[in-house]
C-alpha cells in the first residue's frame, strides 16, 4: 500500500523507492505488453495495411476470420494435434515420473537431462527430426531394408501430425514428467500402506490413489499442452511446411503468413485474438471438466 | 516534483523520438543503400560504392547490409512502417516488390529519367518484360539465376547416357535403368524441391516454363497453366512418382552426393556450396537444360530466381538514387566484378557475346551453362498473391500427384480452379 504524506500531497520515501523499483517492470509491461495489446485490439476492428490510417470496420474482420477456410482448418488442426499429443504427453510424463522414482543415485542429473530437451532449440531439433522422418532417412531406410516398406511420415495427413506431435513431445515430455514427479513426492506413503492392507492391487492403487492425488500436476500438464498446441509454429513450419494439404498448418503459421507475407495485419490481428480466446476457453473448459480439489481428510 | 515530471516527460519524448524518425528528417545529402546480407554481395557493393564516391558524379552513397537475422522482407517492411527505410534496397523478390507497389511504397522505375537508356545499355530488353506490369517496373533485376538440372555425369555414363537427358522420355528410360540397377533404392532424379510455397519455383514452375516455352502461368486474376504444357508437366510428375523413379523428399541427405538421385534442379548459388562442401561431387556434375516433352532448339526456357533493387517512394533523393543505380548496373566492369564476386550472372542479354565476360565464362563451364539461359529464364509471376497461388499449386496439384490420389488432369483442373476462386475472392 502506498503511504501518502502531508495530507495526501506527497509520497513517503518508502513509497518512492517502491515505485522506482517497480517502475522498470511497469514500463516494460506498458511498452511490450499493453501497447501491443491495445494496438492488436484496435487492428481487429479496423482495416489497416501498414501505411494507411486505420479505418473502423466493426466486426467485419471477425466475420471474415470465421469464414476463412485456412484459419478454420488451422483451428481444426489444433484439435487433431491435441488428440495425438495429449496421450503421448501424459503417458510420457507419467513414465518419466515413475521412472525417476526408481532412480537411486544421480536423480538430479537424470532430471537435468530431461530438462535439456526442453531448453534445446526448436529449429535444431526440427532439422534433426526432418532427416529422421525423411522418406529416404535412416528410419525409413531401415524399415525398407527389413520389410520393404517406407512410412510417409510427412506426406500423409495423420502421420504428418503424429510426427509433429512426437517431436513436440520429445521436447516437452521431460519437463511434464518433472512436474508430475514433484506431485508424486507429495503423495503420503500411508495411503498406499492403507490400500495394501485392504488388498488393493497396483492398478487399483494407481487409479484410486496416485492419479487422483496427481490431479493438480496433471491439470498443469494439460494446461501447458493446450497452450503449446495453440502456440505451435517452428516444428510444423520446418518439418512439414503446413502440408500435406494444409493438414499441419497451425494458427500461428497462418497468422504469420497473413501479417507478414500477405501483408494483411488487421486480418492477422483478428485471428490472433480469436486464438487467444479459444485457448483461454479451452483451458477453462478443461479445468471445469477435470480439475478436482485434492483433500486428505 | 516539477523536475521529476520534466525528467519523465523528456525521457519519454526521447524514447519515442528514437523509435520513429519521420520522413521529414530523411537525409537529402546522401543516398542510403541496403544490400543483401551475404559476404559476396557486400564485397561487391563496398567496391562499387567506393568507386562512385571517388568519382563525385552525384550524391555520396552509404550502404549497409539489410539488418536482418532472418528474412529480408520482414526487415524491409518493419523499416518502412517505422520510417527508417533507406533510399534503395537490393534483395527484393518480384512478388514482394508488387506488394510494396500496391501499398504505394516503391517508385515506378520505368518512369524515372534514364531508365530506357539503362535497359538498352545493359541489354535487358529481353529480360525486362518479366519484370514489367502494365508498363510499370517496380524492381530492377541485378542478376538472373536460371534453374537448371544437375546430373552426375559418372552415373549417366554408367547407364548409357553420354549427355544429360533433355526430354521426359529420356528421364523415364534412365530412371528405370538406374533404379532397377540399385534394387529400387535409388532414384533417377529429384522432382519435387520441398514442401514450402517457395519450392514450387524449383519444381512445377521451372518445368512449366520449359514445357510452355516461357509462357506465363498467371495473368492478373487468372491461372493460366491448365493447358497442354501444364498437363505435360503434371503427367511427368505423376508418372515419376507412380513408377517410384523419385522419392517423396530428399531431406536426409544431398542426393547428388550419395547418388541417391542422379539428377536434381539446382541454381547457380549451389556452385559455391558444392565447391566448399562437396568439391568431388561438383567435379562430376554436368549441367543440362530443364526437361520437356520435346527438346527445344536453343536454350530451353526455365525459371529465373532473381532479386531486384527498388527505390522507395519516401526517398528524398529518388532521381539521384536511380542515377547511382543506373551507373552501377550499366557499368560492364562492375557487372564483371559482380559475376566474379557472387558467381551469379548479371541480368543482361549479352553475357556470352560481350568480350568483357568471355574470360570468366571460358573458365567456368557451369557458369556458362547458366549464362546461356539468362535470356530464356522467366521470373515469378508478378502477383501480390504469390504465396497463395503457390500454396494451392502445392496442395492441389503436387501433393495429389505425389501420392497418386488424383490423375494429372484432375489435379491440374482442381489447382487452377482453386487459384481462380482465391484470386476472385481477393479481388
Amino acid at each position: 500500500m502506498i503511504r501518502w504524506l502531508n495530507g495526501g500531497r506527497g509520497l513517503s520515501r518508502e513509497a518512492i523507492v517502491g515505485l522506482s523499483l517497480v517502475s522498470v517492470y511497469l514500463v516494460f509491461t506498458a511498452l511490450f505488453w499493453a501497447y501491443p495489446f491495445f494496438w492488436l485490439a484496435k487492428l481487429s476492428v479496423t482495416q489497416w495495411r501498414f501505411f494507411d490510417e486505420p479505418t473502423f470496420v466493426g466486426v467485419r474482420n471477425f466475420v471474415r476470420a470465421v469464414q476463412d477456410p485456412q484459419f478454420l482448418g488451422a483451428l481444426w488442426n489444433v484439435v487433431r494435434f491435441l488428440a495425438l499429443y495429449l496421450p503421448i504427453a501424459f503417458g510420457g510424463a507419467l513414465l518419466v515420473a515413475f521412472g525417476l522414482q526408481h532412480v537411486g543415485r544421480g536423480r538430479a542429473f537424470v532430471a537435468l537431462c530431461f530438462l535439456l530437451s526442453n531448453v534445446s532449440s526448436g529449429v535444431a531439433l526440427s532439422l534433426v527430426f526432418l532427416k529422421i522422418f525423411s522418406s529416404t532417412g535412416p528410419l525409413n531406410n531401415s524399415l525398407y531394408a527389413a520389410i520393404g516398406v517406407r512410412i510417409p511420415w510427412t506426406n500423409e495427413p495423420t502421420l504428418a501430425m503424429l510426427a509433429i506431435a512426437l517431436v513436440v513431445a520429445w521436447k516437452f515430455v521431460g519437463y511434464y514428467g518433472l512436474i508430475v514427479y514433484s506431485g508424486l513426492l507429495t503423495v503420503p506413503r500411508e495411503l498406499y500402506d492403507a490400500a495394501r492392507l485392504d488388498h488393493a492391487g497396483r492398478w487399483t492403487r494407481l487409479v484410486r490413489i496416485t492419479l487422483p492425488m496427481l490431479n493438480p500436476q496433471l491439470m498443469m500438464v494439460l494446461t501447458f499442452a493446450i497452450l503449446v498446441a495453440f502456440g505451435l509454429f517452428t516444428e510444423p513450419y520446418l518439418i512439414t511446411g503446413g502440408g500435406p494439404a494444409d493438414s499441419t498448418a497451425t494458427p500461428q503459421m497462418i497468422i504469420y503468413e497473413t501479417a507478414f507475407r500477405r501483408l494483411q495485419p488487421s486480418h492477422a490481428a483478428t485471428m490472433s485474438i480469436i486464438i487467444s480466446l479459444g485457448s483461454y476457453l479451452l483451458v477453462v473448459l478443461a479445468r471445469r471438466l477435470f480439475e478436482k480439489k485434492v483433500v486428505i481428510a | 516534483m516539477t523536475a521529476r515530471r520534466d525528467l519523465l516527460r523528456y525521457g519519454a519524448a526521447a524514447l519515442l523520438a528514437g523509435c520513429t524518425p519521420r520522413a521529414s528528417e530523411r537525409a537529402a545529402d546522401r543516398i542510403r543503400l541496403w544490400v543483401g546480407p551475404n559476404a559476396a554481395e557486400e564485397g561487391f557493393w563496398k567496391i562499387a560504392v567506393a568507386r562512385w564516391n571517388a568519382l563525385g558524379r552525384g550524391l555520396p552513397v552509404t550502404f549497409t547490409t539489410i539488418p536482418t537475422a532472418g528474412n529480408s522482407e520482414d526487415t524491409v517492411l518493419s523499416a518502412l512502417v517505422a520510417g527508417t527505410e533507406p533510399d534503395l534496397s537490393t534483395n527484393i523478390f518480384s512478388g514482394f516488390a508488387v506488394q510494396l507497389a500496391t501499398l504505394g511504397q516503391v517508385e515506378d522505375l520505368a518512369a524515372l529519367p534514364g531508365y530506357a537508356e539503362l535497359v538498352e545499355r545493359r541489354h535487358m530488353s529481353a529480360i525486362m518484360p518479366g519484370w514489367t506490369q502494365n508498363g510499370r517496373v517496380f524492381a530492377l533485376p541485378i542478376y538472373s539465376s536460371p534453374t537448371l538440372l544437375w546430373w552426375r555425369a559418372d552415373l549417366l555414363e554408367a547407364h548409357g547416357l553420354s549427355a544429360p537427358p533433355r526430354t521426359y522420355d529420356e528421364v523415364y528410360a534412365f530412371s528405370d535403368r538406374y533404379g532397377r540397377a540399385k534394387g529400387q533404392s535409388r532414384y533417377g532424379m529429384q522432382v519435387i524441391a520441398g514442401r514450402s510455397w517457395q519450392d514450387r519455383w524449383f519444381d512445377f514452375i521451372s518445368f512449366y516454363y520449359a514445357a510452355s516455352r516461357g509462357q506465363p502461368y498467371l495473368n492478373g486474376a487468372r491461372a493460366l497453366y491448365a493447358n497442354p504444357a501444364g498437363l505435360q508437366v503434371a503427367t511427368f510428375i505423376g508418372r515419376m512418382f507412380r513408377e517410384r523413379w523419385t522419392a517423396m523428399d530428399f531431406d536426409a541427405e544431398e542426393p547428388l552426393v550419395t547418388g541417391l538421385a542422379a539428377g536434381a534442379v539446382r541454381g547457380p548459388w549451389d556452385v559455391e556450396r558444392f565447391a566448399n562442401i562437396y568439391p568431388d561431387t561438383l567435379a562430376r556434375i554436368v549441367v543440362g537444360p530443364m526437361i520437356a516433352a520435346t527438346p527445344t532448339t536453343g536454350p530451353a526456357s526455365t525459371f529465373s530466381d532473381s532479386k531486384g533493387v527498388v527505390v522507395f517512394r519516401n526517398s528524398r533523393v529518388k532521381r539521384e538514387a536511380f542515377d547511382f543505380l543506373a551507373w552501377v548496373l550499366g557499368d560492364e566492369a562492375l557487372n564483371l566484378l559482380w559475376l566474379e564476386r557472387t558467381g551469379l550472372s548479371p541480368a543482361r542479354g549479352d553475357l556470352l557475346q560481350n568480350p568483357r565476360f568471355a574470360g570468366y565464362y571460358r573458365a567456368s563451364a557451369i557458369g556458362r551453362a547458366y549464362a546461356e539461359h539468362v535470356v530464356s529464364a522467366r521470373p515469378p509471376a508478378l502477383s501480390e498473391y504469390t504465396i497463395d497461388v503457390q500454396k494451392i499449386m502445392g496442395s492441389q496439384l503436387i501433393e495429389p500427384l505425389m501420392t497418386g490420389q488424383q490423375p494429372p488432369r484432375a489435379a491440374l483442373t482442381a489447382a487452377v480452379q482453386r487459384t481462380d476462386d482465391m484470386l476472385e475472392a481477393q479481388a
